[in-house]
């Protein structure tokens, strides 16, 4: 603790448990209280210099989290508050035929049931708006919520969710990105094309270099789809008060887009939608976007009740954001020196049913594909396209880590071919200062070569290989 | 309903619950505590630990109805009015608790091993903490806290000792 | 979970009548590991959970003239810390150890683990290379099998409707025999095996030869299996590393492995050639340990 903090006991704040200490014999409300933990207060000095630099900080909220005070969304309950629960599609493309859920309404302790009709507006999403809040007349994948139950209690939300008969009539679906991107797959969604972004670089001549250089590889790497498994699932309630406001305690990283798909969503104007961010157990990417929240705003509508509404983990893995799979084919030419001149990449980013942060993680996976090396000539394609598969979207990297994979690996096959050791050959093609970027960006303190050079003092690379 | 009867943090509970209600429900939602969280359900990710008759368990695996006259301690149960315990100011000073939700868990954990183990190895703490998972802070400054708790409470027991 | 009642049973004859009362569809409660992962996820809850984890009969881990006897309801953990087991099987504690982690280990049982027959269950091997039996008590009185009877399919077992797992037992002749085992998953905590394996034998103190050995493999099969080719290989056989290495090549062609997301065919039946010749390689640093000792 900094010493110029001075820690006081705040005596009057605590509370006397001599009741509890009675025993069980006298009539205690249901819940009591909480276990005790210390309450103490930082008081700063006034007037006088904090020393940040050079301290050691610790976490502002790390105290709560450590005595299990924090309270994340599970934690929070209202009165009256009802538990909601979605039925997933199941299926990965199909038309709904039918919905049936007047046995699920008929159980005691449903109070309400919403499907994708009841939503004022049903399309979000933070660059594409393609994303329906609860499936409309079709399903795009099998993690899509097609029903959504508000119940007395979880249990029998789930209950409520067996009940309910959704008729489907099957639709050709595509899996595989490869053959999405093709001219005769089936369409995800009613566009001619599966592609719905798409990047090029082009720098220098890369025809002409391939042909003056020594050798060319060439290579295909892939990676699989990912999600984020934050420890706390997505979580929020929902309260629609009487003067047509809506309060929403969520899990989201960005409460401001959030507000606005909800104003959107629900067809409220944006004063109306109150958004608190609460903390948060985990997002890594996975929850920059609304999921359930508008789900929760009108169950909330349609009962006067605050809603809660909070993913299983399985729910966590078919529906909500992932990090994209993307197949990356790369050539690259080289001199004998192990000096590359020319590199053309094709990535194709599989983006499963919706957009969500596609475009964000496209251009970054384009951008980086090269690496951090000085390529004269360059030629980058990059797709995202829509399979009928979980959704992917933001993750840590945003497509970084992706084509950082590809392209190490494949300078190391370059660098085993050519008979040079892996770390010069990084060494003789690394960005230095001032470097210009794939796009033309000049770039400053670059350390590249520095930073390895470094690394492999530090842990023994030339003694390792020898 | 089941009634169940049972220690929680040194004081006598008793709940009356449906009978497919789990230890972490009963926790949460019929005694209020909820620093014990939800991860998985499956007892795989460890975010509900909970310490039943000394031995570190995943409250999610458990049924209320299991607990009838045993003795639970969970992660309320450990710092006083006067302090907090070593392991938690461990786990604070040396930042291992970054978004916290699996904190309770991991330091229900700890606690079971320093309760059996004052001076445990690198690879123990490790083996202890192989059922809690943690997607931001990572396990070394957790291994670090860890560290110097045992070494706190090693001195302690020492005071005490020597008194 | 689905709504169903709860019962605790006071010890074996109590669950037994339990199960008769409650009929087939009840399900049992050991240490709860899997059920109720399971009963989070059925479609129909069952009619009653038989909470058995207060029996006191069916606990403790004891050697008695019928051999070392495990109690069903003793958990992994326990399994680690009995003395009984720690100085006469170290391959048992390090199955035990392979289990999930602590928590579940400090709930889960020996006897709940071998129920559900999963081919991969860790504490399958060993037992089945010590020839461990097992005993089912029901309605009609109690009967005693082979483990490796006990596994009919893939998470299915022997049991018949209303029939209990009470103990098991490794045999008095095989008291002490030196065992190893060795498991291949894809993290070190909470992995399931890709191959696990167990072994065991007596060195002949003499002439330094394999007496009764005997090796199972696990998750390569739709139950734990033998070896017995490998066996006979090392029946009689000096006690060699070209040997132990020859053994885990033999076991490989004896498993039928299959490809799934987690490992291939080709790669499982490596695994088992190398993890083969490692169990065997433990237990003869039991042996040697053991007669290192008893020469003292």
């Amino acid at each position: 603790m900094p010493d110029t903090f001075e820690t006081k006991k705040q005596e009057k704040t605590v509370v006397r448990d001599a009741p509890r200490e009675a025993g069980v014999d006298l009539r205690l409300p249901a819940v009591v209280p909480t276990a005790p933990y210390p309450i103490e207060t930082l008081v700063p000095h006034v007037n006088q210099q904090t020393p940040a630099v050079g301290q050691r900080v610790t976490r502002t909220d790390g105290r709560l989290h450590g005595l299990g005070q924090t309270k994340y969304i599970d934690d929070m309950s209202f009165p009256g508050m009802l538990h909601a629960k979605i039925k997933r599609a199941g299926i990965a493309s199909g038309r709904i035929v039918r919905i049936d859920s007047s046995a699920a309404e008929a159980m005691p302790g449903v109070m309400a049931v919403v499907t994708g009709r009841d939503i004022p507006v049903n399309s979000f999403g933070p660059s594409l708006q393609d994303q329906p809040v609860l499936a409309g007349e079709r399903v795009y994948h099998a993690g899509d919520g097609v029903v959504a139950v508000a119940a007395l209690t979880e249990q029998i939300a789930l209950d409520a969710l067996d009940k309910i008969k959704v008729e489907y009539e099957l639709l050709p679906a595509v899996l595989d990105p490869l053959e999405a991107i093709k001219d005769d797959s089936p369409k995800v969604h009613d566009t001619d094309t599966n592609v719905y972004a798409k990047k090029t670089i082009k720098k220098g001549d890369v025809e002409k270099a391939f042909a003056e250089a020594d050798h060319i590889f060439e290579n295909r790497f892939s990676t699989q789809m990912v999600e984020h498994v934050s420890l706390e699932p997505h979580a929020a309630i929902a309260d629609w008060d009487a003067n047509g406001r809506v309060t929403v305690w969520c899990t989201i990283g960005r409460i401001t887009l959030a507000r606005g798909d909800m104003s959107r969503t629900l067809k409220i104007p944006m004063h109306r939608v109150r958004m608190i961010g609460t903390i948060v157990g985990g997002n890594f990417g996975g929850k920059n976007e609304i999921t359930q929240e508008p789900v929760l705003a009108l169950l909330s509508k349609k009962t006067g009740r605050p809603v809660k509404g909070v993913y299983s983990r399985g729910e966590e893995f078919t529906s909500t954001t992932t990090r994209h799979p993307i197949i990356m084919d790369y050539k690259t030419g080289v001199t004998k020196e192990g000096k590359i001149i020319a590199r053309k990449v094709r990535l194709v980013l599989d983006g499963g049913a919706y957009c969500s942060w596609s475009e964000t993680t496209l251009g970054k996976a384009a951008i980086l594909s090269a690496g951090p090396y000085n390529i004269e000539n360059l030629h980058v394609e990059a797709y995202t396209v829509y399979t009928n598969k979980t959704m992917t979207g933001a993750m840590r990297g945003f497509g970084a880590p992706q084509v950082c994979f590809a392209y190490e690996s494949h300078m190391d096959d370059i660098a085993k071919a050519l008979g040079i050791d892996p770390l010069e050959i990084r060494l003789r093609n690394a960005f230095g200062e001032g470097s210009p970027s794939p796009t033309g960006q000049v770039l400053h303190s670059v350390v590249v070569k520095e930073s390895l050079l470094k690394a492999a003092e530090r842990f023994g690379w030339k003694e390792g290989r020898s | 309903m089941t009634d169940v009867v049972l220690r929680v943090n040194g004081k006598e509970r008793k709940a009356s619950v449906p009978p497919e209600t789990t230890l972490l429900q009963l926790l949460r939602e019929h005694l209020g505590l909820t620093g014990s969280k939800l991860g998985c359900d499956v007892g795989d990710c460890g975010a509900c630990t909970v310490i039943v008759d000394g031995l570190a368990v995943n409250a999610c695996l458990m049924l209320a109805g299991q607990v009838e006259g045993r003795e639970v301690l969970t992660i309320e149960g450990l710092a006083t009015r006067d302090r907090l315990h070593p392991i938690q100011r461990a786990f604070e000073e040396r930042a291992a608790l970054q978004c916290g939700f699996c904190g309770p868990g991991s330091i229900m954990s700890a606690k079971a091993l320093l309760d059996e183990n004052l001076d445990p190895t690198v690879l123990e703490i490790r083996d202890a903490l192989s059922g809690n998972l943690c997607r931001c802070t990572g396990y070394t400054k957790m291994i670090d806290a860890i560290q110097d708790a045992a070494r706190e409470l090693r001195e302690e027991k020492a005071a005490l000792a020597v008194r | 979970m689905k709504g169903f009642e709860y019962v605790s049973a006071k010890d074996a004859r109590h669950a037994i009548a339990l199960l008769a009362e409650y009929g087939p569809k009840a399900k049992i409660l050991a240490g709860g590991t899997d059920l109720l992962v399971e009963l989070k996820s059925v479609p129909e809850a069952p009619p009653a959970v038989i909470d058995i984890t207060r029996a006191e009969d069916m606990k403790g881990i004891k050697v008695t003239d019928r051999g070392l006897v495990i109690g069903a309801l003793a958990t992994h953990s326990e399994i680690m810390s009995s003395p009984e087991i720690r100085e006469r099987y170290p391959a048992l504690v390090d199955a035990a150890h392979s289990i999930g982690a602590i928590q579940t280990r400090s709930l889960g049982t020996l006897g709940g683990n071998l129920v559900t027959a999963v081919p991969s269950l860790d504490s399958g091997p060993v037992l089945v290379a010590l020839e461990a039996l097992v005993t089912i008590a029901g309605p009609a009185g109690s009967r005693e099998i082979p483990l490796a009877e006990f596994f009919v399919g893939p998470r299915r077992n022997a049991l018949k409707a209303g029939e209990l797992l009470v103990d098991i037992v490794i045999p008095r002749k095989n008291l002490g025999k030196p065992a190893g085992f060795q498991k291949f998953g894809l993290r070190k905590g909470q992995a399931l095996a890709l191959v696990n394996t167990g072994a065991s034998f007596w060195l002949d103190p003499v002439k330094k030869v394999f007496v009764e050995p005997c090796i199972a493999l696990g998750a390569v099969a739709p139950v734990v299996i033998r070896a017995p080719k490998a066996e006979a290989y090392l029946a009689g056989k000096k006690v060699t590393p070209e040997a132990m290495a020859e053994a885990g090549r033999i076991a490989a062609g004896e498993a039928k492995p299959i490809s799934d997301h987690r490992a291939s065919a080709d790669y499982r039946r490596d695994l088992i050639a190398v993890l083969t010749r490692r169990s065997l390689e433990g237990a003869l640093a039991v042996a040697e340990r053991n007669q290192m000792e008893s020469g003292k």
